[in-house]
């Protein structure tokens, strides 16, 4: 237990891959045993997480932290660093806990080999947890790597019809920015002597502005395909169509947060000026992946579809979060990711729900579903309601916050775009609802063929205990976001201090007299008293 | 002539395989071979004992740290770490031999002792810089492999595959020979290690002729390597040759003709100032040749060993491009790559073995769905074909991340970028092997043959290919203690680099 004590990151990291391990040696027959530990195993790291990291109390800078030298090859060592704090703690306790949600929701959604499944998705936890908490940065190109291998399987041999298409789609898109990262990576840690991030960050700020830029392009490409921000964006709906449920959940509920992550932790620390170059051509690409994803989304004839390309756009606010360099529409992108990741796995463990029983996703065959399903019909519209971003709902606070941000934010391309991007909110309303009319309402589509005459039974228990959580999760971060952005406050109005960020625009009103002095003295007072995040949303 | 037990002991780790070869080829003159098995049995096992008991000599002057000499065979670490890595190479190759000549239906001794003189030869080979050792060596490991290429006689494609290889191994031998020759002349040694300073003493270091002869040696060496342009000769002769055959000669050639590359050019070239730096110019643009002509003809391949075939010439191109850097670290790194580069092909080549594929059939159609039936070697498969592609955490990328970071720091960011660019090319065809191992099921005329045939009984092919696997996840967590304590040892006390 002493060993425990002083590495719990550890355990909570690898616990799952033996564990995967373990259930891959057993045999094929013992199938239903191996879903069953996988679960149990995986509910296990979700309790002790929950336990070990909230229960610690800590509100400090860091919760946990491991470090050792692991070894020195080629002159360059790496660090054995794993940490959890504010910057990402929720992500960490998002993934414990959509591990084994998901498992419970596709239950019985895959009819063969779920053993090997359920040890892929063990195998597949321990990556994303290890790229979550990693902080050097070899230790975490170590798992961004390889999570590959156990989604590119989940996809391949699980997923739909063209799903070996779309796994070698998905692996070999985001290896192409990964390997091209890792040459940036080599440069840059080669100047820094080692691969920890603040000794990159000051060898980077000694190199000229150009090749700073160079880097900072790299990084920014290699997470932006797994965020995915347009135009890298097209591996992400062939992947989520062909992948099973699963597969699709944890897709947009965590490796997609790992783009916006990488930028938060690795990118922007590491050249800040170089991010502030750049703060503009990303705001664009994200305002266009808003408007653009939900445009696409709104023709979509698949509702799995509709869903992925709603991710495309959902990602954006998040990448026009971090571009407004503003504490509000950093700590936005901070809960969106949440946010995206609850909506929008809850929608896809919906769909895979409703595919299970009419298999079918298309929205022409259904209609009426509501009179079939009434409880399915309710939770499938609070989740709805969350994408669009109801107030009330998680979806509207952390939309808010970014548009809220990236208005008030001291580049001067900000009001428009925030401008531009709410059009976004207003599409993401007419798809989602458009969706739902054609899906749920009217009357009940009698067709032989249709999927809603192959809908016989309401969700059961099983299908209404995954669904509650996620429920509660959405209006809980809805009425009292603070719960689940405190901790990352101070960090993040750490980094944008550290990056040097423009001070926020104030918008007083005062007589048109003294207005030119009043703007003089308004910027480095607000930049003094930069508002919290909960205030401004008060 | 009575020897010294120094000079003995430079010598055994050669006779072994050759007392071995020729014990076995004794045995081999038994004409019930085909029918008893014990015979069989014994002819492997005499061949592997040759071995292990190679093995066992040189684990032990490599924890002794003796370096002993015998006139100019240097058994330095650097030999010995050869010796280790050949030996270990033949005792797999032996080990899927049995599997797959009975497989095939042709199992003869002669295959053992061939290559047991072949193994003498390659030790000889990189233990040496007196170039007409060298060329005794080279002469040594290759003519046997030309034999073994063909060495299944009941294949009309087997000897055309070994005919070729002759032809051109051949060519290359004499502009070897030739290359030696004209160094010879100019500077009036043999020694290959002291005819730089010589030659530059003699202000010849940039008379055309040395560079001519440089050239016509390294040749040689590039032949060997399977390096563009001279590398036609690898698809044809790995696909006429028997797979762990195949095996041996992508692994153990490439690898001794590298190490003895690296004995000799940068270690004696150094001195030859313009000399060096266009040999390096040279060894640039054909890696970066080799590199791209091995990774996009890969791709197009529907053979398993054709494709095997120019993903090792591919590999080839990574080892030059840590040449190109030519620190000591990116040395470190090329042997650390060839240790990982063994157990990934080895594997390979034995998964063939292990799902028994014989004969023509060894195309992608001919892999599908056998991942699922034969779970353990799906597993291993996964794991060797994602470190052949340079997945982390699998030890295939470490050797790439090391040669990569020595380009970066030399200055040569876009040599490794190319190298990137082409490892995400290779990417596509190594995930071809796993699409068709998982993601594809049996077609129907497959699965009907199958059920005729017994079931597929490869126990020690399977056995080598688990090593294989377990060697290359070891590359990927032990990676401290194979480069830091065994490939840069062995740059240190061999060639005194890196100290």
């Amino acid at each position: 237990m002493t060993w425990l004590n002083s590495h719990p990151l550890t355990f909570l990291v690898f616990a799952p891959t033996l564990l995967g391990f373990l259930i891959m040696a057993l045999p094929h027959s013992l199938g239903r045993l191996s879903r069953l530990l996988g679960f149990m195993g995986a509910l296990a790291v979700f309790v002790l997480s929950l336990a070990w990291l909230l229960g610690h109390g800590g509100t400090g800078a860091t919760i946990f932290i491991e470090r050792a030298p692991w070894f020195t090859l080629v002159g360059l060592p790496v660090d054995y660093h794993l940490a959890v704090d504010g910057l990402n703690l929720w992500l960490v306790l998002l993934t414990t806990f959509l591990v084994p949600l998901t498992m419970l929701g596709t239950w019985n959604s895959l009819k063969d080999r779920i053993g090997t499944f359920a040890a892929l998705f063990l195998l597949l936890e321990t990556g994303m947890l290890g790229a979550l908490m990693a902080q050097d940065l070899f230790f975490f190109y170590l798992f961004w790597e390889a999570m590959l291998i156990p989604m590119y399987f989940m996809i391949g041999v699980w997923g739909g019809d063209e799903r070996r298409y779309a796994a070698n789609k998905f692996f070999l898109y985001t290896l192409s920015g990964s390997l091209l990262w890792l040459v940036a990576l080599l440069y840059l840690a080669n100047k820094a002597g080692g691969f920890n991030p603040v000794l990159m960050g000051q060898a980077a700020s000694a190199l000229p502005f150009s090749v700073q830029c160079w880097l900072f392009i790299s990084f920014a490409v290699a997470f932006a395909i797994k965020v995915p921000l347009f135009p890298l964006h097209t591996w992400l709906p062939d992947a989520h169509v062909q992948a099973p449920t699963a597969g699709s959940v944890i897709l947009a509920g965590v490796l997609l947060k790992l783009g916006g992550y990488g930028f938060l932790r690795f990118a922007i620390p590491i050249f800040p000026a170089a991010a502030m170059h750049y703060a503009k051509p990303l705001a664009l690409l994200s305002v266009i992946a808003i408007v653009y994803g939900a445009l696409v989304a709104m023709v979509q004839r698949d509702i799995k579809k509709l869903v992925a390309y709603s991710s495309v756009s959902h990602m954006g606010f998040v990448m026009l979060g971090l571009a407004s360099f503003t504490v509000i529409g950093t700590q936005g992108a901070m809960l969106q990711m949440l946010n995206h990741g609850i909506s929008t796995g809850a929608l896809f463990l919906l769909v895979g729900m409703v595919y299970d029983r009419a298999h079918t996703r298309m929205i022409a065959d259904f209609g009426g579903v509501a009179v079939k399903m009434p409880v399915f019909t309710a939770f499938f519209l609070i989740v709805t309601l969350s994408s669009i971003g109801l107030p009330l709902t998680n979806g509207f606070v952390g939309e808010f916050w970014i548009l809220n941000g990236a208005f008030l934010s001291g580049f001067g391309w900000g009001r428009l775009y925030a401008s531009l991007a709410t059009s976004g909110v207003l599409l993401g309303a007419v798809y989602m609802l458009w969706m739902f009319k054609r899906v749920f309402w009217g009357p009940e589509n009698k067709d032989e063929d249709s999927g809603t005459h192959h809908l016989h039974s309401d969700l059961n228990a099983r299908e209404v205990a995954v669904m509650l959580p996620l429920v509660v999760l959405i209006l809980w971060m809805g009425i009292h976001p603070r719960t689940f952005v405190a901790v990352s406050e101070a960090p993040v109005a750490n980094l944008l201090r550290e990056a040097n960020a423009p001070p926020v625009r104030t918008f007083v009103l005062k007589p048109a007299v003294h207005q030119a002095p009043a703007a003089h003295e308004a910027g480095p007072e607000a930049h003094a008293a930069k508002p919290a995040a909960h205030e401004v949303h008060q | 002539m009575s020897l010294t037990p120094t000079q003995w002991a430079a010598l055994l780790p050669l006779l072994y395989p050759v007392i071995g070869g020729c014990l076995v080829a004794i045995m081999s003159l038994d004409k019930d071979q085909a029918t008893t098995k014990w015979i069989r049995a014994a002819m492997y096992g005499t061949a592997l004992l040759a071995v292990g008991a190679t093995f066992w000599y040189l684990t032990d002057l490599w924890t002794t740290g003796s370096q002993p000499t015998f006139y100019q065979l240097h058994m330095d670490r650097l030999a010995q770490f050869t010796g280790i890595f050949v030996v270990v190479a033949a005792a797999l190759t032996i080990l899927q031999g049995w599997d797959h000549f009975h497989q095939e239906g042709w199992v003869k001794g002669e295959t053992l002792a061939l290559l047991l003189f072949s193994v003498s030869g390659m030790l000889l080979f990189a233990a040496t810089t007196h170039f007409v050792a060298l060329f005794l060596g080279l002469e040594l490991f290759s003519i046997p492999l030309y034999a073994l290429v063909g060495t299944v006689r009941a294949r009309s494609e087997s000897a055309e595959g070994g005919m070729k290889y002759f032809l051109t191994g051949a060519v290359a031998s004499s502009c070897f020979l030739m290359g030696g020759v004209l160094i010879y002349g100019l500077s009036g040694t043999l020694d290959l290690a002291i005819a730089a300073p010589v030659l530059s003493a003699k202000g010849l270091g940039t008379d055309p002729l040395v560079l001519v002869g440089a050239a016509l040696l390294l040749l040689g060496f590039l032949f060997k390597v399977s390096a563009v342009p001279f590398h036609q000769w690898t698809p044809d002769a790995y696909e006429a040759s028997p797979h762990p055959i195949a095996g041996f000669m992508s692994v153990a050639t490439k690898g001794v003709a590298f190490i003895a590359l690296l004995r000799i050019f940068p270690v004696a070239f150094k001195d030859l100032g313009v000399v060096g730096v266009k040999m390096q110019a040279v060894l640039a643009v054909l890696a970066v040749a080799t590199l791209v002509l091995g990774n996009l003809t890969a791709l197009v391949q529907t053979n398993v060993k054709r494709m095997l075939a120019y993903s090792s010439i591919s590999h080839a191109g990574y080892l030059m491009l840590g040449f190109v850097a030519g620190t000591p670290a990116a040395f470190n790194g090329v042997l650390f790559y060839l240790v990982i580069y063994l157990a990934m092909n080895m594997g390979a080549f034995g998964l063939l073995t292990a799902f028994g594929l014989v004969g023509e059939k060894t195309t992608f159609d001919d892999l599908r769905g056998l991942g699922w039936k034969r779970p353990a070697m799906g597993v291993s498969a996964a794991i060797i074909m994602l470190s052949l592609a340079g997945i982390p955490p699998m030890g295939g990328f470490y050797g790439k991340y090391m040669i990569f970071r020595e380009l970066v720091a030399t200055g040569h960011v876009g040599m490794a970028i190319l190298g990137v660019l082409a490892s995400l090319v290779s990417a596509y065809y190594y995930l071809r092997f796993l699409v068709a191992l998982f993601l594809q099921s049996p077609g129907a005329e497959a699965e009907r043959l199958a059920s005729d045939r017994p079931a597929v009984h490869a126990p020690l092919a399977g056995a080598s290919v688990l090593v294989c696997a377990a060697i290359v996840m070891a590359g990927g967590f032990l990676q401290a203690f194979l480069a830091n304590g065994f490939a840069r040892r062995a740059l240190v006390d061999g060639l005194g680099l890196l100290r």
